[in-house]
């Protein structure tokens, strides 16, 4: 049973058919399609899929990757423990 | 009747939702994407424990729609009722909750007064020397907000409704009462234009030539990575306004209650990611070791006397349905989003009274 899958998103198990699919449900602009399928906000943060989401976005719509545009990039870039952060400052 | 909506957020969809049940024929504009604004942002707490007692009665309705829009649009919301817990970490907030607790019960909300000790019985690892009291609601819960803005689109445009996404009104064409409004470029006629645009209102309301003064509060919120289900309620400790919860996709989702701005800004901040994580990992110590992925903010806005404002305005047509409020939007947009559509469609709804824009 097993087909030919082609992983994009690492992070959120996500296949290039499956967001194929969100794009033809009509999320089909990045920060919509990012948020229907969870491409790009697993533990990477989108290091290893973004790219990969624009390049099929744009060749499912035909916009420029130009056009197209990145998501918001969020902070921490990486992952920081609580604890960690914690002790950067007071509690009111 | 043609209905122009200005604001794609849970507000404007629930009304443009119980509009077109109605028939009426409605236009949703949104200037950017559907999650852009705070229905996109937001920790989805739903709970019927709120301090403004106008509002009680709509959240009730509220989680009976809930309930029931899931299987009407075909959209799963993935609402958990696993319950809602406030804490106080004062004694005056301590007595805030009680006093709390005593209105909402008398209006039928079945929250009650528990002590630390048993809120360790509901949340485990929850450090019970980090507050003073807390209060609990089991009809209440999380709900996830992108599918029920997904899912309320959905209803929508099944029963007709247009929603224009990044189209932005640009005008709100006004002749003795409203006559439409442009966007996009282009006119499109309108009996009635309803000002959902959440934080962006009060500039909305000026196109009307209407002046309102809803105050706008920016709030900020983060996540960590995901872990298995291990966080029932939703937790919010009103003496520091930090709050917590867990996603559908097992991340801690916790924020800080927002705070007055002057200029619409989403820019996060160290600072914030420094307060909650300190009060958070008092709260529940075990959270230490778990590592933030990501923080945003969002924009929201609240009537300036801390209410609503839904209804008519002195101008013939244009009618508010903004100020939806600190932690209360989602919990009572459905609701609110049902009456007013009574409201328009029928010319007149007491129970939206006090909420009228007339009452400033
Ligand atoms: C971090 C955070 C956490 C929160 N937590 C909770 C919670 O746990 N529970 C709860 O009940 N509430 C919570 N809230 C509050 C809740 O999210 C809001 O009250 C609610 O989403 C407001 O909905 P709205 O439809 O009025 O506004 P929005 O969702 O902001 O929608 C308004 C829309 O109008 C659009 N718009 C503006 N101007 C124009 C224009 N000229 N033309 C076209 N479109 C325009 C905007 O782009 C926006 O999409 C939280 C909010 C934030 C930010």
């Amino acid at each position: 049973m097993v087909k030919e899958r082609k992983i994009v998103c690492r992070c959120e198990d996500l296949t290039e058919e499956e967001i194929i699919h969100a794009i033809e449900e009509g999320y089909d602009n990045l920060e919509s399609l990012k948020r229907y399928t969870g491409a790009t906000t697993g533990a990477c943060q989108g290091k290893g899929c973004l790219m990969h989401i624009i390049r099929i976005l744009s060749q499912k719509t035909g916009k420029s990757p130009e056009e197209i545009g990145v998501t918001t990039q969020r902070p921490p870039v990486n992952p920081v423990p609580l604890y960690v952060l914690s002790e950067g400052g007071e509690s009111e | 009747m043609k209905v122009a909506i200005i604001g794609a957020g849970v507000m404007g969809l629930s009304t443009a939702y119980y509009l077109s049940k109605l028939g009426a024929e409605v236009t949703v504009f949104e200037q950017k994407y559907l999650l852009y604004g705070a229905s996109g942002r937001n920790s989805g707490g739903i709970t019927p424990m709120i301090d403004k007692k106008e509002l009680i009665p709509f959240a009730l309705k509220s989680l009976e729609l809930y309930d029931k829009l899931p299987a009407e649009v075909d959209f799963n919301f993935l609402f958990r009722k696993d319950g809602y817990v406030k804490v106080a970490a004062s004694d005056a907030d301590a007595e805030k909750l009680k006093k709390d607790v005593r209105i909402q019960n008398e209006l039928g909300v079945k929250s009650k007064i528990v002590e630390p000790s048993e809120v360790k019985e509901l949340v485990p690892d929850f450090n019970p020397d980090s507050i003073v009291l807390a209060s609990y609601c089991s009809e209440s819960g999380v709900i996830f907000p992108w599918p029920v803005i997904w899912g309320l689109a959905r209803g929508c445009r099944e029963n007709g409704v247009e929603i224009k996404d990044q189209t932005a009104v640009d005008e709100i064409v006004i002749e003795g009462g409203v006559r439409g409004v442009r966007a996009g470029g282009e006119f499109h006629k309108a009996d009635v234009v309803v000002n959902a645009a959440g934080a962006w209102s009060n500039k909305v309301s000026e196109k009307a030539g209407v002046k309102l003064e809803n105050k706008i509060l920016k709030e900020e919120i983060c996540v960590t990575e995901s872990i298995k289900p291990y966080l029932d309620p939703y937790i919010y400790d009103i003496t520091y306004g930090v709050y917590l919860s867990q996603s559908a996709r097992g991340e801690i989702v916790g924020g800080i209650t927002g705070r007055e701005v002057q200029e619409i800004s989403t820019d996060s901040t160290l600072e914030f990611a420094a307060r909650y994580a300190k009060r958070a990992t008092q709260l529940i110590p075990m959270l230490k070791g778990l590592a933030m992925l990501r923080q945003w903010a969002g924009v929201y806005d609240e009537g300036k006397d801390g209410l609503p404002v839904v209804g008519f305005t002195e101008v013939d047509g244009f009618v508010q349905a903004n100020g939806l409020g600190k932690h209360t939007g989602m919990i009572v947009a459905p609701a609110l989003g049902r009456e007013l559509a009574r409201l328009i469609v029928k010319g007149d709804n007491p129970n939206l009274k006090e909420f009228s824009p007339r009452r400033f």
